[in-house]
């Protein structure tokens, strides 16, 4: 992002980050600061251990939703792709191996299936719970 | 808003909990634009949870719909394309790039053979449209890597746990199996009782092709054509569809042992005669005789205008086929070959002495290949300058070997089963497969399946080498067991019957769309 905006002096105004989201992404790359950089083919590589967390950006994540979902939004804006990954992962983990009924709780989302769609794609995805 | 808290009882703070903590909740795919919830989905790589997630909401079932995502997980399974959208061809990689479900470009179906079941021999597939067969099952045309997936993860499903028997022949005879194949259209079996049986691919008797007066030990499907060879030393030329014998071929001397086809008109036989025969099946005239092994021919395999033969005279040749001369002699091993594979690049044999040699067919070996020790300690290496490697680990004859890309599988009467790398010539896995000797071993890019003298049948995971299950219920013996993607044919003798079972592993059809 800082290459786009060349060199300046002035502040860059970053209207779509609020405070506290700020102050949470500035400690995550001051944490991240030393990383090594990430490689070029990153996209495919390192998302493909889709679990895994380091332990401290395990402890990072554990805020309420509305940050989190928020971090990610940030670090999309931010271009920051580690930050994004680990958001990401983050809500994967939250999904991975619930019920359909355990993840509208997590998120507090309404059904709005009517119960015939929902039996109907409830046999649509019925080869997957054979193994 | 702490000194309220304070001030509550357990009831109180229980209400409030279940006040707040709905509104500290927020729907993800709805907080975040649908570019980052295909991100948040893409760290998901099990199905089951996808499958759950679509059932959400109607935004998560959109969401979910979404067929990169699912075009991915293609790729981390590492599915191929499914044999019913397109033609076929003869690639033998599994495909991981962006064309590998639209593309024409796909695996072979193959011609699942024993012994040296190598891509290279199925030429004949390519005379079949594969779809009008796929149609003829009604299967729905895969449209999506949603569908695709779903697909091919109901059939490794099948074969994990699954699978039905869909036929169960129980033939009139008691004779020793000799070979099966499977073709798009035909299972055939050859008995040493004289008889050959051909099944539709579903296991239904179609016919028997009646004419050998002994045993029929070698045989090879081309289309319709089939041609057969044994003891009555005569090659026959059948038409599978009508029934009748095209041609007699008259000329060996002694039992005919092994059959292969190099084209529609093309068969090479090899015989106890120590001879090896090139026909010309239409006009049903011998073209060449191979003359220059020292004891019976055991088994030949084809690959281009190279026919090479393994002998129990120890040595084995490469031929060409269009000029009828002997090109090299690979000779190492100190008793009978029993076993030859032939991709092109390497010849692979197993032996009696108890090791698999891998040769160079073309030159002298590849000074590139890194050299393994036990070559060099061979005091035969240096006097065979294409042995690339001897392979040590079986402890008796090496009978079963089928070799693909940089895979070689090799079977012995040892009643192990063993993975080799070719890039390393090093042994990846050993099976302990059966109480006694393999009978029959196939395997393609994601299992093997071997039969034995035990009378099991097993499948195992080719990447792992654990076994995944074992098929069918134990017979007294398997004589020869076979598979394709979707089906596993196997050849047993139960209680004194041979017995064809047939299992299927094909999703039921109402549950794809």
């Amino acid at each position: 992002m800082l290459e786009d905006v060349g060199e300046v002096t002035e502040a860059i105004p970053i209207p779509n980050v609020n405070e506290n989201v700020l102050k949470k992404v500035i400690e995550w790359c001051e944490h991240h600061k030393g990383d090594p950089p990430a490689q070029a083919d990153d996209d495919s590589d390192s998302r493909k251990k889709s679990s895994d967390i380091d332990e401290w950006d395990q402890k990072f994540m554990q805020v309420d939703q509305e940050m989190l979902f928020e971090i990610i939004l940030a670090a999309n804006y931010l271009d920051i792709k580690p930050l994004l990954d680990v958001g990401c992962k983050t809500v994967a983990n939250m999904i991975k191996g619930k019920s359909p009924e355990e993840i509208r709780k997590t998120f507090n989302i309404q059904n709005d299936f009517t119960p015939d769609e929902e039996e109907q794609i409830r046999r649509e995805n019925e080869w997957a719970e054979d193994r | 808003l702490a000194e309220i808290l304070n001030l509550c009882d357990s009831q109180q703070l229980s209400f409030v909990l279940n006040y707040v903590s709905p509104r500290l909740k927020k729907d993800p795919f709805k907080s975040l634009p649908n570019e980052l919830c295909l991100r948040v989905i893409s760290f998901i790589d099990d199905p089951k949870t996808l499958a759950r997630a679509s059932q959400v909401s109607k935004h998560w079932h959109g969401l979910l719909s979404d067929d990169l995502t699912w075009k991915k997980l293609c790729e981390k399974h590492s599915y191929r394309r499914l044999s019913g959208a397109a033609g076929y061809s003869m690639s033998n990689q599994t495909h991981h790039h962006d064309s590998a479900l639209f593309s024409a470009n796909p695996i072979s179906p193959k011609e699942a053979t024993f012994a040296h079941a190598l891509p290279s021999t199925s030429g004949f597939t390519s005379e079949i449209s594969p779809q009008s067969l796929r149609a003829k099952r009604g299967r729905p045309k895969v449209t999506s890597y949603k569908s695709h997936f779903k697909q091919r993860y109901m059939v490794e499903t099948a074969w994990r746990t699954g699978g039905k028997a869909i036929a169960r022949h129980i033939t009139p005879d008691q004779g020793v199996v000799t070979s099966l194949h499977l073709t798009p259209e035909y299972i055939v079996i050859a008995l040493d009782n004289a008889k050959i049986h051909v099944f539709d691919a579903d296991g239904q008797l179609l016919r028997t092709l009646t004419g050998h007066v002994m045993g029929v030990w070698a045989m090879v499907p081309w289309g319709n054509t089939l041609v057969s060879g044994g003891c009555d030393r005569d090659v026959r030329v059948w038409d599978m569809e009508k029934g009748d014998c095209k041609a007699i071929l008259r000329g060996h001397t002694s039992t005919v042992r092994c059959l292969k086809m190099s084209d529609h008109k093309t068969a090479i036989s090899g015989s106890r005669d120590t001879t090896l025969r090139i026909w010309d099946i239409e006009k049903g005239v011998c073209l060449n005789v191979l003359v220059g092994h020292q004891a019976s021919v055991r088994c030949l395999e084809i690959h281009g205008d190279l026919v090479v033969s393994g002998s129990y005279d120890t040595t084995a040749k490469v031929w060409s086929i269009s000029k009828g001369t002997c090109l090299r002699t690979l000779s190492g091993h100190f008793s009978q070959i029993y076993a030859i594979a032939f991709d092109g690049n390497r010849i692979a044999t197993g032996s009696l002495d108890t090791s698999v040699r891998i040769w160079d067919p073309h030159t002298g070996f590849v000074t590139s290949t890194p050299f393994p020790m036990q070559a060099c300690s061979d005091p035969c290496f240096r006097s065979s300058r294409n042995c690339l490697a001897v392979l040590q680990g079986h402890t008796s004859l090496v009978g079963q070997l089928q070799m693909r890309g940089n895979t070689l599988v090799t079977g012995g009467s040892d009643g192990s089963v063993r993975v080799w790398s070719l890039e390393k010539y090093a042994c990846v896995h050993r099976l302990a497969a059966h109480d006694n000797s393999v009978t029959s071993l196939q395997f393609d890019e994601t299992r093997i399946v071997s039969g034995g003298s035990d009378g099991r049948v097993k499948v195992w995971d080719l990447r792992t080498g654990q076994l995944v299950r074992e098929l069918s219920s134990p017979a007294d013996a398997v004589w020869r067991v076979a598979f394709e993607e979707e089906k596993a044919v196997i050849l047993a003798s139960r209680a004194t019957r041979t017995i064809m079972e047939v299992f299927s592993f094909s999703p039921p059809a109402d549950s794809l769309g």
